[in-house]
């Protein structure tokens, strides 16, 4: 299988303060996402899901390492016109309308027919109704759907979601799970973070866990879990904590 | 283009929706208070008054929008993560500094115009005639808002949005001084001391290039190669500061 995302040797790390050590979050990331699945990026806060992410979008750089958007270097405005991006909570234009905010990103992706392509989206993410009222108006999950929306509107083919189910009621879950599987359905690649782990289980293909900026396992969510480990009675920190034991002992 | 233009328009209307366009309406009280109240103590020296204080206002507003808009242009975007969405679509840095640029400068502009029709309509009022000499003010005014517009973006595309409202001030002080400077290196003995001040002088923008007060209150002829030259002097230097923000705004990052 041709691959969407690949990420090699991959190693990052911060300063907090200038007087300090650089602390290492991410260590010799290894990791292929391939074309047309649905792939959970999942592990504990702080473990390194957003700061992963936010090199894949380019919005840091890594210290060493590759990393290639369907065999092209991320940086290239190629490889960016193939992701939609929905970042965690999400801010956006308070004084922008739902309409204008979408305006905006379509004609950032190059969009030709933005007009047609900005009511499409906003019918899809069932914000049509709101399509006039200001972004500083908008709920929660309004938010969450028009980023959604914003991530999609340009059509592309991978679409990388950090933490698209947090802080949303269940319906809100049920339509943003939706949306994913419909996406699938159309043949995209989805590659999203969560640390919930039942709403992985519903719609990914495979997984892959981070724990203190390493990869600890990537595959099949099933095969992953053994000893009868049930995900719905089962928090994904509890879970890490058994595997960091069972690592440990 | 098309992406230009939508940074453009995203920053027209984030900074329009501020109600940026409510000083117009404080300019006009300023300039009708200031007229009435000054006219028994000006002694015949009214119109002269009244030019110089609609001029000075409205040159000060711009300069003030610039500081106060145009240090968080980029810094509040960053704050609020707002840029992450713009930042991952297929657009180049340089598109977003120079989007930021032209939304913020437009809005200064129809600010500008608003207020040197207000300016004109109450001269007209006063004196029964319009002062078309005073338009030239206008353009003159936004090459200053140009150039100050640049440094605060090529603060902002590295520092916090404090450190680019100070600089913006430094430089808005040290623009408007820039004659002085040149005089204390003509007459400095101190050879080291010479060349410093030359240095700066000639680094540092000259904003008194823009500052035409006094020709056009006292009514003194502005010649073409004044003009020529301080529209040549704001345009470069502001592709220069614009140039040199992308690069250092293409290595940053959004932790």
């Amino acid at each position: 299988m041709e691959s969407a995302i690949k990420l090699e040797h991959i190693y990052r790390s911060f300063k907090t303060h200038f007087w300090q050590k650089r602390k290492l979050v991410l260590e010799d990331i290894n990791l292929e996402v391939f074309q047309g699945e649905v792939f959970g990026f999942l592990g504990p806060n702080g473990a390194g899901k957003t700061t992963t992410i936010k090199l894949i979008t380019g919005l840091l750089k890594p210290d060493s390492g590759k990393i290639s958007i369907f065999g092209m270097p991320r940086d290239s405005l190629k490889a960016k016109q193939l992701i939609g991006y929905l970042p965690e909570s999400p801010y956006f234009y308070d004084h922008l309308t739902g309409y204008e905010f979408l305006k905006v990103h379509a004609l950032l992706g190059n969009c030709k027919d933005y007009e047609k392509k900005v009511y499409e989206q906003l019918e899809k993410v069932g914000l049509k109704s709101a399509a006039n009222l200001q972004l500083r108006k908008y709920s929660r999950g309004m938010l969450q759907r028009i980023g959604i929306a914003q991530a999609l509107i340009t059509d592309p083919e991978l679409i990388i979601l950090d933490e698209p189910l947090t802080g949303l009621d269940p319906i809100g879950r049920k339509e943003i799970k939706d949306l994913i599987l419909e996406q699938k359905q159309q043949g995209k690649t989805i590659f999203f973070s969560s640390h919930i782990l039942p709403d992985a289980e519903v719609i990914c293909d495979r997984i892959g866990i981070i724990i203190n900026g390493k990869i600890l396992k990537v595959g099949e969510l099933k095969q992953l879990l053994k000893k009868g480990i049930k995900t719905d009675e089962i928090s994904l920190e509890d879970w890490f904590v058994k595997q960091v034991k069972e690592k440990d002992a | 283009m098309h992406r230009i233009r939508a940074i453009v328009e995203n920053t027209f209307k984030e900074s329009l929706r501020q109600r940026i366009l409510n000083l117009l309406i404080i300019f006009a009280i300023l300039l009708i208070v200031v007229s009435i109240f000054l006219e028994p103590f000006a002694i015949g020296e009214s119109p002269k008054i009244l030019r110089d204080f609609g001029l000075a206002v409205s040159s000060i507003f711009g300069v003030l929008i610039v500081i106060i808009i145009g240090s968080s242009l980029i810094h509040k975007d960053i704050e609020k993560r707002t840029i992450y969405t713009v930042i991952a679509k297929p657009v180049k840095r340089g598109e977003i500094i120079v989007g930021k640029f032209l939304g913020l400068f437009f809005l200064i502009a129809v600010l500008e115009t608003g207020m040197t029709i207000i300016h004109q309509i109450i001269i007209f009022i006063y004196e029964g005639a319009f002062d078309p000499h005073l338009l030239i003010a206008l353009p003159f005014s936004l090459l200053e808002v140009m150039v100050l517009l640049g440094i605060l973006l090529l603060f902002s595309s590295f520092s916090s949005s404090t450190m680019a409202s100070i600089m913006g001030i430094i430089f808005f002080i040290i623009g408007h001084g820039s004659p002085d400077l040149k005089l204390f290196a003509d007459q400095s003995k101190v050879v080291l001391l010479k060349y410093i001040a030359y240095v700066f002088y000639y680094i540092l923008p000259n904003l008194e290039n823009f500052n035409l007060r006094i020709e056009l209150v006292y009514k003194l002829p502005v010649h073409h190669d004044q003009i020529l030259f301080s529209l040549c002097y704001g345009l470069i230097y502001t592709i220069l500061l614009l140039y040199v923000a992308t690069i250092i705004f293409e290595k940053r990052e959004f932790k």
